[in-house]
């Protein structure tokens, strides 16, 4: 069986650097190729005494990502949560002010704006009563008692 | 090295798992975002609004002749039939499920029409349109939103001045 792991470590590169470990003539960097290759999973059984003892390296590692990664992570969500409403936030306040646009021309004079407006409305303003009567004329339940009215007394 | 990795990867999907659903819940919810979005009338004012012979307008949360209004925004369009056309197609689909206050019908095309529309959250909405032939051709169009019942708010602003 050949095994091999990203930074291209063979079973028998790895058996050698094992052996040079044990001889005490290993470099930092060979060493932790050693410790690389060891925490791999689904490795021979021969290697478990060296996975002891590396283990302790890499459980150490493990230990410290542990303990800040939940920490980071749900302090990355909430850091994004509030820029994404400070930025809603900012988005929909500038979106909100007052203008008037005559012609392409943008204004945010305030008595410019406000006459535009009336000036709109007033297109709009009819008769004194035309929208009270419009009101009348949405509920129909006068029209259709009268129209019914009309069978009854033919029954009659 | 794997394991770690794997990690990372893992807390990436979770991030993703939860973010995403968070962001979307504060998007939908906002209560600040414009309820006139969801119309089409507001294509006429983003298509409108900056042309020549356009008069655009855009109030929030202003006193107009005494009257408190969320958003009042208006568009007046002259000598424009293309526009005028444009905003009865809008019309019609904003009209689902809105009240009729006054509606009128010339030659077979809608010249006028106040709609209430239903409310959004906390506001009441209204729609008007009016067409004027004298002496130019004229289109008025009002978007209102407002706190106060729009029954109110109509018998004020369209009273006679």
């Amino acid at each position: 069986m050949k095994i091999r792991i990203k930074n291209k470590i063979s079973v028998s590169e790895a058996d050698r650097l094992i052996e040079k470990y044990y001889e005490g003539l290993t470099s930092v960097k060979e060493e932790k190729r050693i410790s690389e290759f060891l925490l791999q999973e689904d490795l021979p059984e021969r290697y478990a005494v060296e996975k002891d003892i590396f283990g302790y390296f890499g459980q150490k590692k493990q230990k410290k990502v542990f303990s800040i990664s939940p920490f980071i992570r749900w302090t990355g969500v909430a850091a994004g949560i509030i820029s994404v409403v400070f930025c809603l936030h900012v988005l929909i306040n500038a979106h909100s002010t007052n203008y008037a646009c005559i012609d392409g021309v943008k204004t945010t004079n305030m008595t410019e704006i406000k006459t535009q407006a009336l000036a709109s409305l007033f297109g709009m303003s009819s008769k004194t009563n035309e929208v009270e009567e419009g009101f009348k004329n949405l509920d129909n339940h006068e029209s259709v008692e009268q129209q019914l009215k009309i069978f009854s007394v033919a029954e009659h | 090295m794997f394991q770690i990795e794997r990690k990372k990867k893992n807390d990436m999907r979770s991030i993703k798992k939860y973010l995403i659903p968070v962001l979307l819940v504060i998007v939908g919810f906002n209560p600040t975002l414009k309820a006139q979005n969801d119309l089409q009338i507001s294509r006429v004012f983003d298509q409108y609004g900056n042309k020549k012979g356009s008069v655009m307008v855009e109030l929030t949360d202003e006193m107009l002749e005494g009257y408190d209004f969320s958003l009042f925004k208006s568009i007046t369009i002259s000598g424009n039939p293309q526009a005028a056309d444009f905003i009865r197609k809008c019309l019609i689909k904003d009209e689902t499920g809105a009240k009729k206050v006054k509606q009128v019908v010339a030659n077979g095309v809608l010249t006028s029409v106040y709609l209430q529309l239903p409310r959004k959250g906390q506001l009441y909405r209204l729609i008007l349109f009016n067409e004027t032939f004298t002496p130019i051709e004229k289109i008025t169009l009002i978007y209102i939103e407002s706190k106060n019942d729009s029954e109110d708010v109509l018998k004020l602003i369209l009273k006679k001045k």
